[in-house]
């Protein structure tokens, strides 16, 4: 979320503070008829000829229940600031190449509550989405420019404009997974609280340790916008999972 | 003293009572034209009259009416023996029309064996009789069951089917219909000429189209081999003649082609290729849905056939507004409960994955007339009702937004799992699973409105199906539940059954219990506490290392991770429990070395992840300690087979757990 514009003369300034829960499934789905929201064990889906996935390798780091923290970037020509930012994943739905979660922004300078915004994802597969965007204003030249700022896009960067966005790429071996966030309402104020959702961030997860590095994308505001979050235990002492079933 | 029935003689003006016509009939003796004016009699009276065929079936009518159709075709009878044989047969037809209890009384007396036998007669109009009667039976349910495997029976319906008299070959049909409902019956039908002489009928009457289109259906239901000959027949000329029926103006055509096409479809999309025909299938499900009777209330099942499990087909029909067409109907009010039932199932199946519809349908009218179903009079539409919410519900962008906490949707949701129907109790506990979920710090509209004592109940009902809801709705709840939530459930549920629930008869019962407890216990240092002091880790430890369910290890795996995030004491218990060893083959191992070597990916994962948490903090003495004693239990040694492990998560885990080993000192 940024500033509304229309709103705000401050138009340079964003926040963001992401809050996510992941969560995980633990176990075998009895019924065909159970959707889960967390990953399962093995990915269906799009394979090579010779039956081995491509999709990105699934993370428990990444799944629901899991909280990130850090800030996002919204500095400006006038003045250097950062917002606190907690991300949560509440939902994961791999065939689809879907996630979800709240996005908590801690101080907006306009806000007297932490702002909480629900966003959903889409994950790079090559299956349901490509690097290429095809919507929300974003042209394949604003996709190629914020990917390329991750360093990790390099191997795929000459794949991706030579076959549509990547449609053919093997992703099942690169310890990152790329991802788009869209903010789709705001969970506990109004429309009318001064800030605007119309943009996305370009993501990128390491499957190492869990790190998410993201680019905020919205034509009428100012660009690369940087998002740094990494895995919160929230006062455990370790990683923590917990789980829900979606019947 | 028995009276003497006063029978009026031939030719005189009779009675038309039904006890004198009932007194008639078993005075008849070899009275053939006696007889004959009687049985014609009483046929004039039942035909469209249901209170008469009831009045007569009550008066004993039907057996005495075949026992002289079994003597007229004997010929015992001195005089007019056909006529009353088309007569009688007429009559037991008529009885068996549209009357369960009049099939039953037909079937009863023996009649269709006696039916039967006239369609080898000579004389047209009996065969015709016999033929019409036979198929009023076989339209109904009670009917018996013609046996299709035998190769005798095959040739008989062959030979009906290929008769010139129309009558008999819609019989050859409804006994296709009503008795072929096996793969094997439906492939001893497909592997004779039988669907040749089907699709030839097609060019005839509209009864004999019907009832051919009403038979092929039969055959090649979720059959593809059958699909796969009907359309090698004639080059698949049939399959142009269905297209073209689909659009007839007979709406019974109209809905039975339609099927047909639906079942080719589903065999494989080869066949149907062309978006139009998908589309216009639709179509014209949502017009047949205008229509009055079977066709109507059958309309939403075919529409279900053709897009379940089809998410393709299903945003197509998205974009033609289905969700909006079928709102309406929900909306115009007083259908057959079969008709309600079968749209709440169709808007059911295309919110089942799409996103979009159930957006869609949570913005309309309808959507609350979906929740008012709930309060229905009928076990089937509460079912219906439940599976259009759940499906409308599993989506984490509508329950996060607080859609579905609100009490019109709980507290009738609650209600129905007081239902005496078990089936009822569980389509209310799935649709629970999902609303309960908590994504927000909204106050739970369920645990208010005292539902979590219900499912406490449940928790302990005989039925493993209504146990494992039950526990996995708990689960869900638990899952980011906030203080309020966990001290209305905690205590019950670690003082009630949740050591009896792990150690439960069914494996899909004891996993749930596991996640529920896996749940209460995530980031909870009092709850950890709880399940250490009552001796329930105890008992999730047993089922660790008797379970031969990997999902159930896998559950107890994280629980164990899970009581390993909490204080000093919580992880020496943890790494005490993991380290017992236990006998494998013919070594004894630790258990968590032997999840280590497990084949199974999750169960891999959620041990590194539990042993990643005892020797996470590299700061503390403890933490060198309990790295110590992983590795003198033999973690290392699994861990160095693991850091390229093929499952990309499990191999970073590994990884990341042999650093810190190295950063201990351990290596």
């Amino acid at each position: 979320m940024v500033f509304n514009q229309k709103k705000e003369s401050w138009n340079s300034c964003r926040s963001r503070l992401l809050q996510f829960v992941s969560h995980r499934k633990m176990g075998v789905r009895r019924s065909s008829e159970v959707s889960d929201s967390a990953p399962s064990s093995s990915v269906s889906g799009k394979e090579d000829n010779s039956g081995c996935s491509l999709l990105p390798p699934e993370c428990s780091l990444l799944s629901v229940g899991q909280a990130f923290g850090g800030t996002q970037n919204v500095s400006s020509m006038q003045k250097e600031e950062a917002w606190r930012v907690n991300v949560r994943i509440q939902g994961v739905d791999r065939d689809h190449g879907y996630l979800c979660g709240t996005m908590e922004a801690l101080n907006v300078p306009s806000a007297d509550t932490p702002v909480v915004t629900f966003w959903e994802g889409e994950i790079i597969d090559t299956k349901n989405y490509t690097f290429y965007t095809g919507k929300w204003e974003a042209s394949h030249e604003d996709d190629t420019r914020h990917w390329s700022k991750f360093a990790s896009f390099s191997e795929f960067s000459t794949q991706v404009e030579s076959s549509d966005g990547g449609r053919s790429l093997d992703m099942s071996s690169c310890p990152y997974i790329f991802m788009r966030w869209k903010e789709q309402y705001f969970v506990n104020v109004g429309k009318d609280c001064g800030l605007t959702i119309a943009g996305f961030y370009y993501v990128c997860f390491s499957c190492q340790d869990g790190s998410i590095n993201g680019y905020y994308f919205d034509p009428n505001s100012s660009p690369f916008q940087m998002l740094e979050l990494k895995p919160t235990h929230e006062g455990r002492s370790g990683v923590g999972f917990s789980s829900y079933q979606l019947q | 003293m028995p009276s003497s029935a006063v029978v009026p003689a031939a030719g005189s003006t009779a009675s038309t009572r039904p006890e004198d016509l009932i007194s008639r009939l078993s005075a008849a003796g070899g009275d053939g034209l006696m007889a004959l004016k009687a049985v014609r009699q009483v046929k004039n009276q039942i035909i469209g009259n249901k209170t008469k065929k009831l009045c007569y079936l009550n008066l004993g009518a039907v057996p005495k009416i075949v026992s002289i159709l079994a003597s007229a075709v004997d010929a015992e009878f001195s005089a007019c023996s056909e006529q009353l044989v088309v007569q009688a047969a007429a009559s037991v037809g008529s009885f068996a029309c549209g009357l369960d209890d009049g099939v039953q009384a037909v079937l009863d007396a023996g009649a269709v064996p006696l039916l039967t036998r006239i369609l080898s007669s000579n004389d047209e109009k009996i065969v015709d009789a016999g033929a019409r009667s036979l198929r009023m039976i076989f339209q109904s349910k009670l009917a018996p069951k013609y046996d299709i495997l035998q190769e005798n029976n095959i040739q008989f319906i062959l030979s009906l089917l290929n008769s010139d008299n129309e009558n008999v070959t819609e019989l050859a049909a409804s006994i296709i219909t009503h008795s072929c409902v096996t793969i094997s019956e439906q492939k001893s039908l497909a592997d004779t000429s039988v669907l040749q002489r089907l699709i030839y009928l097609l060019d005839g009457s509209l009864n004999q189209r019907d009832a051919s289109l009403n038979s092929i259906s039969t055959i090649i239901k979720n059959n593809p081999d059958a699909v796969k000959k009907f359309m090698n027949i004639d080059g698949g000329k049939a399959f142009s003649v269905i297209i073209e029926l689909m659009k007839d103006r007979h709406p019974r055509t109209k809905y039975l082609a339609s099927l047909c096409l639906i079942f080719i479809g589903n065999a494989s999309q080869c066949y149907v290729q062309e978006l139009a025909i998908k589309t216009k299938l639709i179509l014209i499900v949502f017009e047949l849905l205008e229509e009055a009777g079977s066709i109507g209330d059958d309309a939403p099942f075919a529409l279900i056939n053709l897009i379940e499990s089809k998410e393709e087909l299903q945003k197509h029909a998205l974009s033609i507004n289905a969700v909006e067409k079928l709102g309406n109907f929900l909306m115009k009010g007083s259908y057959e409960v079969k008709r309600i039932q079968g749209i709440l199932l169709a808007l059911a199946e295309l919110c089942s994955t799409l996103e979009k519809a159930r957006c869609q349908l949570l913005s309309l009218e309808a959507f609350n007339r979906v929740v008012d179903s709930l309060n229905h009079g009928s076990a089937i539409i509460h079912i219906a009702a439940c599976t259009c919410l759940r499906n409308i519900s599993r989506s984490v962008k509508n329950i996060s937004a607080g859609h579905f906490n609100r009490e019109s949707i709980v507290l009738p949701l609650i209600k129905l799992l007081h239902d005496p129907s078990i089936s009822v109790q569980i389509a209310a506990l799935r649709v629970i699973c999902n609303i309960v979920v908590c994504f927000s710090t909204r106050k739970s509209v369920f645990i208010e409105c005292g539902g979590v004592k219900e499912l406490f109940r449940l928790s302990q009902s005989m039925d493993s199906t209504l146990r494992e809801y039950a526990i996995q709705v708990l689960k869900n709840l638990m899952f980011n539940a906030d203080c309020h939530s966990l001290k209305v459930v905690l205590p019950e549920i670690l003082d009630s059954s949740l050591s009896v629930l792990i150690c439960d008869s069914e494996a899909y019962v004891q996993e749930q219990a596991m996640g529920l407890v896996c749940n209460i216990i995530n980031g909870r240092d009092e709850a950890i506490d709880r399940i250490l002091s009552t001796g329930i880790s105890d008992t999730i430890f047993r089922q660790l290392c008797r379970s031969s369910s990997n999902e159930v290890c896998i559950q107890g795996m994280f629980i164990f991770c899970n009581i390993a995030c909490g204080k000093p004491l919580h992880k020496d218990a943890t790494l005490n429990y993991i380290l017992q060893t236990r006998v494998d083959g013919n070594e004894l191992i630790p258990i968590s070395v032997k999840f280590l070597q497990s084949k199974n990916d999750l169960l891999r994962l959620a041990t590194i992840w539990c042993m990643l948490n005892l020797v996470a903090d590299s700061t503390v003495p403890e933490g060198t300690a309990r790295a110590s004693k992983l590795f003198d239990a033999g973690v290392a040694v699994a861990l160095g087979q693991m850091v390229d492990d093929p499952n990309t998560d499990v191999k970073y885990r590994a990884r990341s757990l042999q650093n810190q080993f190295k950063l201990l000192g351990f290596s």
